[in-house]
């Protein structure tokens, strides 16, 4: 069945996938986005019910393997010590991402350069910026200007309150004289834009019932919605169709919601499916030009798949530290060991997240991005009545480097629900990055100890978090080399001149921070790109 | 209240479940048979067959093990069925947790989150400014190879 073609199509309605339609918005061309999952009423998050806790080890669990949804695709993550985690829906992993906003630093683009290790990227913070400072706009964001860590810019709304935990936190870095600031997050520190402010419930991963976290379910979509881009829900892409002529992307073949194969042509495609979803979709668009995936002459497809590793440390404190009172997100960050120093014995840095404590029930079954349980018996009633309140803690977020072993390939056997294969996660733990994990683990225990902590509990093993695959990125990277990169410098396949890739995919290096603030950022710019470059778009 | 098992099996079930959260009768904390886990394990089973596979098994074995039900007794149960032992004990955690007055009782709101969440004070801009002066007096921290600015301004 075939549809009437478009001038844009979109793959996903995420993060990316959201920014980037609206970029394209003034164009007046027909947009159209292709999602494989659904629109989420506000009243049907999780947090409205009394036994809230336990949707988060059901049907919104952040692990697609456990949720299990129709619209969701399994992962096989046999071979991985990290499995991806995400939500496929209006929204995309908006809909239960915690809304930390750091930015990357001006040093994250050019690691190649500056210390010999991942890539430089094709583009600079400083060009970003801009389009940084839009996204920030549209979105929403709580912060304290000044951080003496980024060049100067100023979040729009006040912080939102670091509670006691952060301030108690802060003394400590303050004490060793180390930096750390308020996190930028983008959730509403006070009403803005008919949405509601935040009301510190804590459960930002089952989604913000408020409205106040700026998942593009509430930013971008009902904008977007209003000026006529057209989404389709429950449409699930299966492969890019490619003319073995010209070589140019034709459209899409996608199971429709009535259950049917629909083909959807356009003249530009432009895929936001999240660093596994779209190598994914590329690797399954096989034909006699691309025989090894579409745009994938490089070979770099599926490649240098980086997450942020991530172990967290925590101290118990003589007075609760009402660590579930705020959203999940950081409440405060170090980046004291963000910048490289060939002292320590590893190249790049991590940040230092001050994560909340999470609510009794996750707590006791080993934490968020966890599966370990903490002990029962009188060792429990114990951990319960005199740890658990009394918790602050640090997660260690560790720059990964790209790698290519590293990577997403498609299963042989396993499928979704449609039949397409489903992705398989190839990836071990760099040396560099343990490294870094270890010195970050023992900087974590002296700023708690410096902050009053009586006791430090670490987990003693070199295990990272298994559920730590929030981030996603460098399988489709940007590049100059056509040989070594996927994207040019504005997204565009260096193969395949009208399909666009916008999402954390492109990234060439992963940085220490959370990635969709720049995720948006890029795709605004890969938009403003398309629009500056429209009369020669496809030279 | 279901009938999944029989009087006997909730009677072993709900020592062992005692056993596994026990109580804190100084804050009036009850252990995980008083605040009736048993009844969300058999709903559990009923919803679950893999899980009441499982319990069916944990229960059948701690059936023919002699003597009273106590940390000795359980720890036999985790060393010879540890994957059964493991289900029943993280479906016990989330039994036991999702009830709304533990949650209470272990300093936590009972209310459903949303809408009403926390009230949490602001720190005052004056406030912050203190709490931030030292990382301010350091001056930049970052590295602009593209920019003026940050460390070595620019270069
Ligand atoms: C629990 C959790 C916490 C997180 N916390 C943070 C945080 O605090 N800060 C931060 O910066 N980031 C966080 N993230 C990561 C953040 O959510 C992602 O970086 C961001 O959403 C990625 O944007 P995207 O557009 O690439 O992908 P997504 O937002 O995931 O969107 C991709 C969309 O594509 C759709 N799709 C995929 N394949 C197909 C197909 N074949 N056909 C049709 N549709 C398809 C999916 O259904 C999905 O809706 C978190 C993520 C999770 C899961
Ligand atoms: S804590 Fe705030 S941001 Fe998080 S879900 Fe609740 S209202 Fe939304």
């Amino acid at each position: 069945m075939a549809n009437e073609p478009v001038d844009v199509l979109i793959v996903g309605a995420g993060a990316s996938g959201a920014a980037i339609a609206w970029s394209l918005l003034e164009t007046r061309m027909r947009i159209l986005c292709l999602e494989q999952g659904d629109h989420l009423a506000d009243k049907d998050f999780p947090s409205r019910r009394e036994d809230y806790e336990l949707a988060r080890y059901g049907e919104f669990s952040c692990d697609p393997n456990v949720r299990n949804l129709k619209q969701d695709y399994p992962i096989n993550s046999k071979d991985s010590c990290i499995t991806p985690v995400n939500w496929n829906g209006v929204g995309g992993s908006t809909i239960n991402f915690l809304g930390h906003w750091p930015r990357l630093r001006p040093s994250d683009f050019r690691t190649r350069s500056l210390d010999g290790v991942g890539e430089d990227w094709p583009v600079d913070y400083h060009t970003l910026a801009p389009f940084y400072d839009m996204n920030d706009a549209v979105t929403g964001v709580s912060g304290l200007g000044g951080n003496p860590a980024y060049p100067d810019y100023t979040p729009a709304l006040p912080p939102i309150p670091i509670g006691k935990l952060g301030q108690t936190l802060a003394k400590g870095c303050n004490e060793l004289g180390w930096h750390w600031w308020p996190s930028d997050v983008s959730i509403l520190s006070q009403d803005h834009d008919g949405r509601q402010k935040c009301v510190n419930a804590g459960t930002c991963d089952l989604g913000c019932a408020a409205g106040a976290k700026g998942g593009t379910n509430f930013t971008y979509w009902p904008m977007l919605e209003n000026a006529g881009v057209e989404l389709r829900t429950n449409s699930r892409v299966r492969e890019i169709l490619i003319d073995e002529d010209t070589g140019f992307a034709t459209g899409v073949l996608y199971h429709g919601a009535d259950g049917q194969l629909h083909e959807q042509k356009a003249e530009l495609v432009i895929v936001a499916c999240n660093g596994v979803g779209t190598p994914r979709l590329l690797l399954n668009s096989k034909s006699k030009l691309f025989p090894d995936g579409l745009a994938n002459r490089s070979g770099m497809v599926g490649k240098n798949l980086m997450f942020h590793p991530l172990t967290g440390v925590s101290g118990v404190f003589d007075e609760p530290m009402k660590g579930h009172e705020g959203p999940m997100a950081c409440s405060i960050l170090s980046q004291e060991f963000y910048e490289s120093d060939p002292a320590r014995g590893f190249a790049r840095g991590y940040g230092l997240h001050s994560g909340r404590s999470t609510t009794p029930m996750t707590y006791a079954l080993g934490g968020y991005g966890i599966d370990n349980p903490i002990p029962w018996g009188a060792e429990h009633r114990e951990i319960m009545d005199t740890v658990y309140p009394y918790l602050a803690g640090f997660t260690v977020v560790a720059e990964d480097l790209p790698e290519e072993h590293n990577c997403v390939t498609l299963d042989p056997e396993l499928t979704d629900s449609d039949g397409i294969p489903a992705p398989k996660i190839t990836y071990k733990l760099g040396d560099n990055t343990r490294a870094m994990l270890k010195h970050g683990e023992a900087r974590a225990a002296e700023i708690l100890m410096a902050a009053g902590a009586k006791r430090v509990l670490t987990k003693g093993t070199d295990d990272v978090w298994w559920r730590a695959g929030w981030h996603q990125m460098g399988t489709c990277r940007m590049g100059n080399d056509p040989e070594t990169s996927v994207v040019n410098g504005w997204g565009r396949s260096h193969d395949v001149k009208n399909l666009f890739i916008v999402d954390g995919s492109i990234f060439a290096t992963a940085g220490a921070v959370n990635p969709t603030s720049t995720i948006q950022a890029l795709a605004l710019y890969v938009g403003d790109s398309i629009k500056t470059n429209i009369a020669t778009l496809f030279d | 209240m279901t009938n999944l098992f029989s009087d006997p099996e909730r009677a072993l079930l709900d020592a062992i479940l005692a056993e596994l959260i026990p109580a804190n009768p100084d804050r009036r904390i009850p252990n995980a048979s008083e605040a009736e886990t048993a009844d969300y394990l058999a709903n559990q089973a009923l919803a679950n067959a893999g899980f009441q596979e499982q319990i069916r098994a944990f229960l059948s074995r701690a059936q023919s093990l002699a003597g009273e039900v106590n940390t000795d007794f359980v720890r036999q149960l985790e060393t010879e069925l540890p994957e059964e032992f493991s289900a029943v004990l993280t479906e016990t955690y989330k039994g036991y947790y999702s009830r709304p007055d533990i949650r209470a009782k272990v300093g936590v709101g009972a209310h459903p989150i949303h809408p009403d969440g926390y009230p949490v004070a602001r720190e005052t801009p004056e406030f912050m400014d203190q709490l931030t002066a030292p990382v301010r007096a350091r001056g930049p921290i970052y590295r602009d190879p593209t920019g003026p600015g940050g460390l070595n301004n620019g270069k």
